[in-house]
């Protein structure tokens, strides 16, 4: 367990930082200046220092120069409420790993703690080059869900930003449920929005009375560094497309919407997963809000995502998998290919495949020789009994 | 009289004059000033503004290109300029007017300064724009005075090296003798610029957080974190580091104050990221 020592001559810092670094997992022990640090030091080795600036008998830079001198390297954090860059340049040429402000956020004492200790330093460079191309950066999904898991702030799948509140709620009847949707009338509270919540998508109307929508944009983006950003727009003779992305949006979705348009785009945006999710050996398919001639797709991503799915469940060791079909449409040929191509793949793995449906799926199936043979229940319950007979 | 004695009494100078208030500054155009005055009417005509900024046709060829670029939805239709400025808004036009005035100030003819004072703009538009972004992260609401904040905050750089300039021309052709070279050059303007500014953007009338910025934006502000002053000095030290800059930098200072900055406006490596990226690209389209 790493262990590390925090200097600094006030005892009620101390004590704080002590408590959050146990509340991490680590070990701590204190020191009431630099005279006692390095006595500490001499004695045993720490993982990290957390170091104060003024302090009395031998300041913080004084400690960190005699630490370097004598040829030790433990990684230290400056935890002070010094300011001024000429004393921090100075620390920095003798070295050190990162700073924090006094008074700071247990997040970012956390954060800086466990980069340092997983060796990544936070003077490292961190700028984008120049270099780069302005395009917008891709969205990040795994990232994104990393940024929502540490912050403890709550997800939103889209984000919203149009003054016309009758946009938002078309677009909440054009969505399929298990979509979560914030709609916002102004820039402020789309930036209020973004500093309380992480999201996965923000559509930002490029029509907002006294906005610039570019601006808004990459302010939000700093906010929300792993979404994508979308413009709304209405279609023009222009390269519309060409015009939101050199204005630094990764896509535009036309006004008036259209449910072809948004189906188009939620694929691209959405992860296939949603609608395949898995509870132990239970497979449940999303239910399908479209027109009938979108149905080819939907059955088209699920049999895509299913492989993926598929293989968790057997690599927890179950015999058997439960595929729960009661919420997607009985969609003819399309869903008995897909069944049994789902049955296929579960043989090859060494599982057995049931099917849970309606009534309807089950004179569908029964109505097939390829299908027949398929072990068909009603419920989730009496697949799973009869899986342990 | 040695360079640096002769140093000396140019920033004697310059700071004798701004306290007699006989310090020669830019002034605003008078269109320019007019119409920042209709513009502080919360019920203010567009139709009016326009007709006080059509008097000056670059001017107002620049605002409508500000706001045909921002209105890429409306097509092919032309924009009338009433029209464009309804579309800016109030604050946006504000902000426009008085970057029109103040890139004229950066602006030089004399070979030995031109391309350093172009350079100095470009790093003044990309701290106004990085001002501007790391402001969201504030709760700061004021993004026009972070804008200008930004966009001034070394505004005093060109006049007193303009200044510098007459000087040179003076005591070496009038008086034949040396002048000070370009580091002394630097170091008066260093130790000068800042109280030159303020005088500036006083006479200016800008708003009184951004005359502050000018003044203390060197170091941070530990008492209020969320101030002006820090997110132009944080913005300052990026857009030195991404290279958008005039002259040479301390690197170890930039990185001190970039390292400060990540603290006091809680900017992880992420958002640094998200902020720098495409920053030269950009800002690009704005030098002209």
């Amino acid at each position: 367990m790493a262990t590390i020592l925090t200097v600094d001559d006030s005892r009620s810092v101390r004590t704080i930082v002590s408590k959050q670094v146990r509340d991490l997992g680590f070990e701590v022990e204190e020191a009431e200046d630099g005279v006692q640090g390095l006595a500490k030091l001499g004695e045993r080795e720490y993982d990290l220092v957390l170091l104060d600036v003024t302090m009395p008998n031998l300041d913080g830079p004084g400690m960190l120069a005699k630490m370097r001198e004598l040829g030790n390297t433990t990684p230290v954090i400056m935890l002070t409420s010094e300011s001024k860059r000429s004393v921090v340049s100075g620390v920095m040429k003798t070295g050190i790993s990162d700073y924090i402000l006094k008074p700071f956020k247990p997040e970012e004492l956390r954060n800086k703690v466990l980069s340092v200790l997983q060796g990544e330093s936070g003077a490292e460079e961190v700028l984008a080059v120049s270099a780069e191309p302005a395009a917008p950066a891709a969205p990040d999904p795994a990232a994104a869900a990393a940024a929502r898991e540490s912050t403890g702030k709550q997800f939103v799948d889209i984000l919203v930003v149009d003054d016309m509140e009758n946009v938002h709620k078309k677009l909440r009847g054009m969505l399929p449920e298990h979509l979560s949707l914030n709609g916002v009338t102004s820039a402020q509270a789309a930036l209020q929005s973004c500093r309380q919540k992480v999201f996965k998508l923000v559509l930002v109307d490029t029509e907002i009375p006294d906005v610039d929508s570019a601006v808004l944009g990459q302010q939000l983006k700093v906010l929300q560094p792993h979404a994508a950003f979308v413009a709304l727009a209405l279609r023009t003779t222009n390269d519309v497309l060409s015009e939101v992305r050199g204005q630094g949006f990764n896509n535009v979705l036309f006004k008036p919407f259209s449910q072809d348009n948004i189906d188009d785009f939620l694929s691209q945006y959405f992860d296939n997963q949603d609608l395949l999710s898995a509870d132990e050996n239970v497979l449940r398919a999303a239910g399908f809000s479209g027109r009938p001639e979108r149905m080819e797709r939907y059955y088209g991503r699920i049999g895509e995502t299913f492989p993926q799915v598929l293989n968790k469940v057997a690599a927890a060791c179950f015999e058997d998998v439960v595929l729960d079909m009661t919420a997607s449409p009985a969609g003819g040929e399309r869903v008995l290919k897909f069944l049994l191509s789902a049955a296929e793949q579960a043989k090859q793995v060494g599982m057995r495949l049931a099917v849970v449906g309606t009534p309807e799926l089950q004179k569908l199936m029964n109505s097939y020789t390829e299908t027949q043979e398929l072990h068909f229940f009603g419920s989730v319950q009496e697949a799973r009994a009869a899986a342990e007979a | 009289m040695s360079a640096e004695r002769l140093s000396e009494q140019l920033e004697q100078i310059v700071l004798k004059r701004i306290a007699e208030d006989s310090l020669v500054l830019p002034t605003l155009p008078s269109v320019v000033t007019k119409a920042l005055e209709v513009l502080k009417d919360p019920d203010v005509s567009f139709k009016q503004v326009g007709v006080i900024i059509e008097r000056d046709p670059v001017l107002a060829a620049r605002l409508l290109r500000s706001a045909t670029s921002a209105a890429f939805s409306a097509g092919t239709r032309k924009v009338s300029l009433p029209e464009a400025l309804t579309r800016l808004g109030a604050k946006a036009v504000r902000s426009l007017l008085v970057e029109a005035t103040a890139q004229k100030v950066f602006l030089s003819r004399d070979p030995k300064i031109a391309e350093s004072m172009k350079r100095l703009w470009q790093h003044s538009v990309a701290v106004a724009t990085l001002s501007r972004d790391v402001l969201a992260l504030s709760g700061n609401t004021d993004s026009e005075a972070a804008y200008l904040a930004g966009l001034l905050h070394d505004v005093g750089k060109p006049v007193i090296a303009s200044m510098l300039l007459e000087f040179e021309r003076q005591v070496t052709e009038v008086y034949n003798r040396p002048f000070i070279d370009s580091a002394e050059w630097i170091g008066v303007i260093g130790r000068t610029h800042r109280v030159v500014g303020v005088a500036l953007a006083e006479k200016w009338q800008m708003p009184e957080q951004v005359t502050r910025c000018i003044r203390e934006c060197a170091e941070y502000d530990n008492a209020d974190r969320a101030s002006l002053v820090n997110i132009v000095c944080f913005s300052n030290s990026l857009a030195k580091k991404t290279g958008i800059y005039a002259g040479t930098i301390d690197a170890d200072e930039v990185d001190a104050l970039v390292m400060i900055g990540r603290s006091i406006i809680g900017a992880n490596d992420e958002i640094i990221k998200t902020l720098t990226r495409g920053l030269k690209e950009r800002v690009a389209g704005l030098y002209d």
